[in-house]
């Protein structure tokens, strides 16, 4: 599933930017909260974002432990079905 | 990072708040209060523009009395939760009346408003089951899907087109599902689209809780908020409310027109495992209550003064979080430090009104919060708005 790893990681992307679009070089090691400086509710939106890109809904406690930009894509990738 | 160690950023934000002068903007030390919209702080008399004291009930000579009646014959508190020693003649009567406002079967109260929000939600919805929530909501709401083993899924703020694309893709789950929105946003003080949000909820067999903490007491026939006024109560599943603001006191209530409901007591911990409301809060309560649905002159007051201070912040420049006028006007800033300097001006001349500040704040907003009460006079209302003229020739209003 190559090609939705992909996909789920560009969204992710995606949404990081719109959700903080002064946003440097990440990594998928990156720490959103410590290293990126998101909030809370930055956080929020920018799963939001993802829900509406890729026609998902994402349950809350399925993010609570995606601290990182891998870790992020991996739960999304979970709750669509393709991990 | 130590456990102690993580709080280094609130350390740097609260003293970034505190930077603006020697009043707290946070946790505002008030020593000593006088009336419903009157207050010392650091030693001067100010004019209270911040509270949730929307109908001003906390100084009605009824409520007063019946409070100290209570404790004279009642004693200070409970000692117990409902379950045990705690459930007295005065709760089983206020949960009575709150039902039979609302034409309902069945009502509950809780000893805060924000164990309101933790009781009902984290009850109704358990594992298996679902809790869509709209994005801003209250953190009780939040806290209350953490308590909730129910899967919790939020919607955008106000959406109800995209609350119904997450119904369907539910499924048949939606049937197992609470929707849990707010009447009236306290933030930046903005309405539900409630209609079109219950209306989602209905069409795909899903339940609804309306949240009127900033509503109950201001809107509709006889007080009774927002699903009132648009005529929903036949469509809504339950209500839930809070003492703390509008009936002046301290607790939560949540009524239903499911008889059911009633069975939630032996379900809900946060019924359960805290000690019930004290007699006089209780009876004060029950006065305000009755106050608060006999009370048009009070709204009407009220609404008087939202008209007034609305159109005078419009015609400076400022920029209000809700094109609605209400109870809440949220000023909002671009800048962090023009939202510290107006609040600051404002104590400055004796105003008395809320700073908040991202993270608490949706969308990174600056926001300066003015709460109006139906105990604000005429003359109160105008020395807030010769404030504001003041301050905006001195502070841009828009940065």
């Amino acid at each position: 599933m190559a090609d939705s790893a992909d996909r789920v990681e560009r969204v992710v992307r995606e949404a990081l930017k719109i959700a903080c679009p002064d946003i440097g070089a990440v990594t998928g090691s990156t720490h959103l909260s410590s290293e990126l400086g998101l909030d809370s509710a930055q956080v929020m939106d920018m799963i939001m974002e993802i829900e509406d890109r890729l026609d998902i809904s994402i349950p809350v406690a399925a993010i609570a432990e995606a601290h990182t930009l891998d870790d992020l894509c991996a739960s999304v990738r979970r709750v669509a079905g393709e991990a | 990072v130590s456990l102690l160690e993580k709080f280094a950023p609130l350390a740097e934000l609260r003293g970034a708040l505190a930077a603006s002068g020697s009043v707290p903007s946070i946790a505002t030390p008030m020593d000593e209060v006088h009336s419903a919209t009157e207050a010392i702080i650091d030693g001067r008399k100010v004019l209270l523009a911040g509270t949730n004291n929307y109908l001003g009930l906390t100084f009605d000579p009824e409520c007063q009395a019946a409070a100290i009646k209570a404790v004279q014959t009642l004693g200070t508190g409970t000692t117990g939760s409902r379950m045990a020693s705690g459930n007295y003649a005065g709760h089983r009567a206020l949960e009575r009346e709150f039902a039979a406002a609302f034409g309902w079967p069945a009502g509950i109260v809780f000893s805060t408003g924000y164990q309101a929000n933790l009781g009902a939600i984290s009850a109704l919805a358990g594992q298996g089951e679902f809790l869509l929530i709209d994005a801003d909501s209250h953190a009780s709401i939040h806290d209350a899907c953490r308590l909730s083993l129910a899967t919790t899924i939020r919607f955008r703020h106000n959406d109800p087109e995209n609350l119904a694309r997450r119904l369907e893709r539910l499924g048949e789950d939606a049937k197992r599902t609470l929707v849990v929105v707010e009447s009236l946003y306290s933030v930046l003080g903005d309405r539900a689209p409630l209609r079109e949000l219950v209306d989602a909820t209905r069409r795909h067999g899903a339940m609804i809780i309306v949240d009127e903490a900033h509503s109950f007491g201001m809107y509709g026939p006889r007080g009774l908020g927002i699903c009132a006024e648009l005529d929903l109560l036949d469509q809504v599943d339950f209500v839930v409310g809070t003492f703390s603001k509008s009936i002046g006191g301290v607790g939560g209530f949540c009524v239903s027109r499911h008889p059911e409901f009633e069975l939630l007591r032996l379900g809900s911990r946060p019924y359960i495992f805290t000690a019930s409301p004290p007699p006089p809060v209780i009876a004060a309560a029950r006065a305000a209550l009755q106050r608060l649905l006999h009370g048009d002159d009070l709204r009407a007051q009220l609404w008087r003064n939202i008209e007034r201070f609305t159109a005078a912040v419009t015609r400076l420049g400022y920029r209000t979080g809700s094109k609605d006028p209400g109870p809440v006007t949220a000023l909002v800033f671009d800048e962090r430090a023009t939202a510290i300097a107006h609040w600051q001006g404002l104590l400055d001349a004796g105003i008395y009104t809320n700073l908040m500040v991202p993270p608490a704040t949706p969308a990174g907003l600056n926001i300066v919060r003015i709460s109006l009460s139906a105990a604000h006079s005429d003359a109160q209302i105008s020395r807030m708005v010769e404030a504001f003229e003041s301050l905006s020739k001195r502070l841009r209003p828009a940065a």
